[in-house]
């Protein structure tokens, strides 16, 4: 994990260089009393050490996802079987030594068992449990674990591989499309916390529609996508193929790269260590693009980001040291100065006041946001219900309500990650904007998490049983003979008049009669009892699912109004800080005495000196960030 | 029996003839249907796009004609029908059926439309003097799932109509793994009209076998390891009367063997094993290679796609383990491809039942139409409807059979299975559905149906049966007595011999 090693021999500034770039600058920030920009250099080089860039391969089942990765970390980590293989997401990262743990949801009690764990692991804490490499084949197979009964989150493989240093991760998907339709959820919910993806497709066909319509959904969620055509060993057209699945990701969208790649060549090249059948396997391709493009990009944005709070801090130390300078070596021009910084500080200040645009701005844009939010998950969840309580009127819903019931959960888990994808697309747009009235000429933008849905539907119970309706013997003859008694009592009696027996054939035909009545009438309540039910029921568990739903959405609403008021003020305060401390500098120089202001000039010649340095070091990174940035847009191969 | 239903079922639409002679539409579907009982079965081949739907065509056929392409390539539903002479007639939605050239590039047809657009053709018909059309017409759709949308639905509608009874009588459903598509458009094809009778006429077929493994020489020990496993599944089994793998390109090629394609494959397998192995790591590698010489590259590629990997190293293997003539070889490999037993199960889930699925799809049609247009004086047309339906004894076993795969007949599992057998869910002649060995003497036989005679009465008459299962319990008896009556009738027909 955090163990993802040192990481060297990428880019023309390695992460050593800008770690060493940091450090610089907490010394140079640890000399003064500034807190608050130590805090923010502290959390660049945090991010700067343990990096991860997630890559989820996905595709429908059997297309040899397991084995690309497989034949990309040459070590058999991810099990593959002709019949259906994977059923548990498998997480490949680097290690110094090879090891491999499983996550288990922790069960609170651990007699009650849901069906398919959606009840438990509501307290969100995952047990990590190491076990052996050789044993997780049996673990996250559908073989030794079908349907992924022993509940496994995870698992996870960390491998001393090259490909692996610099932070990715390889995660191993099951695949969508058979019979568990399940799985096409769990995998679209799992995409939120990926950074890339690779659509995984075999040379025997061109791609089917339930394919595309899965690379669409998981496009709107994660747009940084390369398509894979595996086995092309096993298919000698695999040329039309690739050109026929071209066409059709053109029509997606432009910029989707397809590497055509042989799993079994490129094991077999390196059983046999044979560079020529390894570049035939097609593998060097994807490779690169792992690295430059996915790797390389996350590492750029990471570099830029690090080289923006250098250049922030930086600018926030120069300008205490700059204005005492300037008050040391011209004391008559301190007065102006000393008014332009008072000025400023003043704007400063206004920029930290809940009356600020910026602060108006993002607490109508929450507002708005919570509202529509709202609405968007009623209006879905309205419609599931419609559409229930259509199927509920066409039939006896008792039979069928297990499939009912599952269907229904699949409709709202998609509605709810629809819901969450939306805000989470909104958000940022309220983020930039805030940004944009924050007024600063280059604002970084705080990092936002509302896209993952996966465990937003855990606190919602299961659906309650439905009575399936049937009726056993006994109770049939009972309900008819409710009726029947009436009816020969009834006809006995009249019948009595004319002197028969109250047991008559007219009597006991009028019974039967009435009891057949009586039996129908009671199976047509019946039906209706359970169809209303059954109504209820779905309206039960939609509320359910618009309160508990509603509540986490707002929660996360609020969390993102917080960080983002937090990240703005804290850079209003930064800068304002700045300037009352560039305003006592400069008023104490005016007041210092001349043998001491020679000193001191020299002492801040050297600091300004090394904060310069330091700059510009930082102004390099980012330019050629932004450089390598185009480049690779370019393309690179 | 047999011979009784039909005949009613044609009486049936005799009768419905005249009582809708003044409506021309109704008559003219009447006449279809009347025609269709004198036709042999149809059979349509169906399945997701690129389930190899047209290269198991060509197997079943024994040549190839059916155009096949690694992209998408049937888009009009073709039918393939018996006849003198080849001929190739095109049936526009609008307008008039007019004859195609009969074009034919490698032995292939090719369909020349003239300008015309494949979503104007609603089918093209081809006769063709192949003797394995002869019992059957084999119809080829578009598959299912595909991109082009408008042709996946053809397919659909063509199979599963919504508000008539199904053009094809029984369907072989093609599938690599079982998809999602797959289960939802089987059980639309149980639902339509055919489905409404409640029985299941569908042969599900594990396409493209020798992909499975990867081409691994094992592959097909695999796909058989599946198609078992999919054969059980609750999902599948109440929609299909079983399984097959099938390798369908190497059951094409090897019914059309050629000496220089043996030829080609005599050098291979004459190569060094290890040799051997590192020229077919990849198609591409194959095709490249020098080794063995006298090996052009065009030959290569030909190799390639009429036998697939698989089908090359399973053919060098084969003709070093003794196979060194072309026709034991391609006995060999058409045997190892599967399609022998699905020919054996087509021949003994449908063809055996022919003449009771094509009158079940008479009645439908009746039944229908009685439905959508009643008028008067049609009562005793609705009455010998039902009297057909109730009576006939195959219809009531082909009812039970689909409800013992569906929802069960409150029948404990180990009777449940051995009244499937004896209804002929494993095939309707008699040895099968007793289990005996096939060709089994005509007393032994009648004393196994005797037997089991008197294990089904006492079950029947056990007061502790439910009465749903006394009702099952009777149909099974009356099976029993079926082949009891059989089997004294040819006692009878051999003692004056």
């Amino acid at each position: 994990m955090a163990d993802s090693g040192p990481v060297r021999q990428q880019g023309p500034t390695t992460a050593g260089q800008l770690a060493r770039l940091l450090e610089q600058g907490v010394q140079l920030v640890g000399s003064g009393e500034r807190a608050d920009l130590r805090r923010r250099l502290d959390q660049a080089l945090g991010r700067l050490q343990d990096p991860s860039i997630r890559v989820i391969v996905v595709g429908e089942f059997k297309q040899g996802k397991s084995k690309l990765i497989n034949a990309l970390v040459n070590a058999p980590v991810c099990p593959v079987d002709d019949d259906i293989a994977t059923s548990v997401p498998t997480i490949v990262r680097y290690g110094e030594t090879p090891s491999a743990t499983v996550l288990v949801p922790a069960v609170k009690d651990p007699g009650a068992s849901g069906d398919d764990g959606s009840g438990d692991g509501a307290d969100g804490t995952i047990e990590r449990r190491p076990v052996q490499l050789a044993d997780l084949p049996a673990l996250v197979s559908e073989q030794g674990n079908p349907g992924n009964g022993r509940k496994l989150a995870a698992a996870e493989v960390c491998l001393p591989r090259r490909i692996l240093t610099g932070g990715l991760a390889i995660i191993d998907s099951p695949g969508v499309g058979g019979m568990n339709s399940t799985h096409a959820l769990t995998t679209l919910t799992a995409l939120p916390a990926a950074d890339a993806m690779l659509l995984v497709s075999d040379a025997s066909q061109e791609y089917t529609e339930p394919e595309l319509r899965f690379l669409r959904q998981a496009m709107r969620i994660t747009p940084n996508v390369a398509a894979v055509l595996s086995k092309t060993d096993l298919y000698p057209d695999w040329r039309r193929v690739e050109e026929l699945d071209r066409g059709y990701l053109d029509q997606v969208a432009p910029e989707i790269p397809l590497f055509p790649l042989s799993a079994d060549l490129r094991l077999e090249a390196s059983r046999l260590q044979d560079s020529e059948l390894n570049s035939e396997s097609g593998f060097p391709a994807l490779v690169a693009h792992l690295r430059n493009d996915i790797v390389g990009k996350a590492e750029r944005i990471q570099r830029r980001s690090v080289s923006q709070d250098l250049l922030s801090v930086t600018d926030n130390l120069r300008l205490a040291l700059q204005s005492e300078l300037d008050a040391l070596e011209n004391p008559g021009g301190t007065p102006q100065m000393l008014a332009a910084l008072e000025q400023a500080k003043t704007e400063a200040d206004h920029l930290r006041k809940r009356s600020a645009r910026w602060q108006l701005t993002l607490s109508d844009g929450i507002n708005d946001l919570i509202s529509d939010m709202e609405y968007d998950l009623r209006d879905r969840l309205r419609r599931i219900q419609k559409e229930a309580e259509t199927a509920i009127d066409q039939g006896d819903p008792g039979p069928v309500w297990p499939q009912f019931t599952q269907w229904l959960e699949e409709c709202v888990a998609a509605a709810v990650s629809d819901t969450f994808v939306w805000t989470s697309e909104r958000s940022q747009w309220l983020a930039a904007q805030v940004a944009g009235h924050f007024a600063a000429d280059e604002v970084s933008l705080p990092v936002l998490q509302v896209s993952d849905s996966g465990d937003a539907l855990d606190p919602v119970d299961r659906m309650p049983e439905l009575d399936p309706g049937r009726v056993n013997p006994i109770q049939k003859v009972l309900i008819g003979m409710r009726g029947s008694y009436g009816g020969v009592l009834m006809f006995g009696l009249l019948t009595g008049i004319f002197g028969m027996a109250l047991i008559n054939p007219l009597s006991v035909g009028a019974g039967l009669l009435l009891g057949r009545k009586a039996y129908r009438e009671d199976r047509e309540t019946r039906l209706k009892r359970r169809q209303g039910e059954a109504k209820a029921l779905v309206r039960r568990q939609l509320d359910d699912v618009i309160f508990q739903v509603g509540k986490q959405l707002k929660d996360r609403l609020r969390l993102v109004q917080r960080t983002i008021r937090d990240h703005f003020t804290e850079i209003a305060d930064e800068y304002h800080r700045s300037l009352s401390d560039s305003v006592a500098a400069a008023q104490k120089a005016a007041n210092s005495f001349t043998q001491e202001r020679e000193g001191r000039i020299r002492d801040i010649r050297t600091q300004l000196a090394k904060v310069d340095a330091l700059h510009r070091a930082a102004e390099a990174v980012s330019a050629e960030a932004i450089a390598a940035g185009t480049r690779a847009s370019a393309g690179v191969g | 029996m047999t011979a009784s239903t039909t005949a009613g079922a044609a009486a049936l639409i005799r009768e419905a003839l005249e009582a809708y002679a003044d409506d021309p539409q109704a008559s003219a579907a009447l006449q279809g249907y009347a025609q269709r009982l004198a036709e042999p079965l149809r059979i349509a081949v169906a399945g997701m796009v690129k389930a190899g739907k047209s290269t198991l065509l060509n197997a079943i056929l024994g040549e190839e004609i059916a155009p096949t392409d690694t992209g998408e390539c049937t888009r009009i539903l073709t039918w393939y029908r018996h006849g003198h002479t080849p001929r190739i007639t095109l049936h526009p939605f609008a307008g008039e059926p007019r004859n195609l050239p009969l074009k034919r590039v490698d032995g292939r047809l090719v369909f020349v439309l003239d300008g015309i657009r494949a979503e104007e053709v609603e089918r093209l018909d081809v006769e063709w003097p192949s003797p394995a059309l002869r019992a059957m017409t084999l119809i080829d759709t578009p598959g299912i799932a595909s991109l082009s949308r408008d042709v996946s639905a053809r397919s659909v509608r063509f199979l599963a109509p919504e508000d008539s009874p199904s053009e094809a009588d029984a369907v072989i459903y093609l599938m690599r793994h079982l998809h999602a598509s797959d289960l939802r458009f089987l059980e639309s094809f149980r639902d339509t009209g055919a489905g409404r009778s409640g029985t299941v006429n569908a042969v599900a077929v594990l396409s493209r076998a020798d992909e499975v493994g990867a081409g691994r020489i094992d592959s097909l020990l695999s796909a058989a390891t599946i198609a078992e496993r999919y054969s059980r599944d609750p999902g599948l089994r109440k929609l299909a009367l079983g399984v097959v793998p099938v390798a369908g390109l190497l059951a094409q090629s090897a019914r059309t063997l050629r000496q220089p394609d043996f030829q080609a494959l005599q050098s291979l397998a004459a190569m060094d094993r290890t040799a051997r192995e590192r020229l077919m790591l990849s198609a591409d590698r194959f095709r490249r290679s020098t080794e063995p010489e006298g090996l052009t590259e065009e030959a290569r590629a030909s190799l390639l796609e009429r036998y697939g990997l698989f089908g090359i190293r399973l053919a060098a293997v084969l003709i070093r383990n003794g196979f060194g003539e072309p026709t034991p070889l391609a006995h060999e490999l058409a045997r190892r491809s599967g399609l022998d037993s699905l020919l054996e199960v087509v021949n003994r889930q449908f063809q055996a039942r022919a003449e009771a699925l094509k009158a079940r799809t008479a009645l439908v049609a009746v039944a229908d139409l009685l439905e959508s247009r009643p008028r008067q004086g049609t009562e005793h047309l609705a009455a010998s409807l039902e009297r057909l339906q109730a009576s006939a004894h195959e219809f009531r076993e082909l009812r039970l059979l689909a409800a013992l795969r569906t929802t069960g007949a409150a029948l404990p599992p180990n009777l449940a299975a051995a009244a499937e057998q004896l209804l002929g869910g494993g095939g309707p002649d008699p040895c099968t559905r007793l289990g005996l060995v096939a060709g089994s003497g005509l007393e032994e036989v009648a004393a196994e149906a005797r037997r089991r005679l008197v294990q089904w009465r006492a079950v029947a008459e056990s007061p502790l049966t439910a009465r749903a299962a006394v009702e099952a319990c009777r149909v099974v008896i009356r099976s029993c007595e079926g082949i009891l009556a059989d089997c004294s009738g040819r006692d009878r027909q051999r003692q004056p011999a």
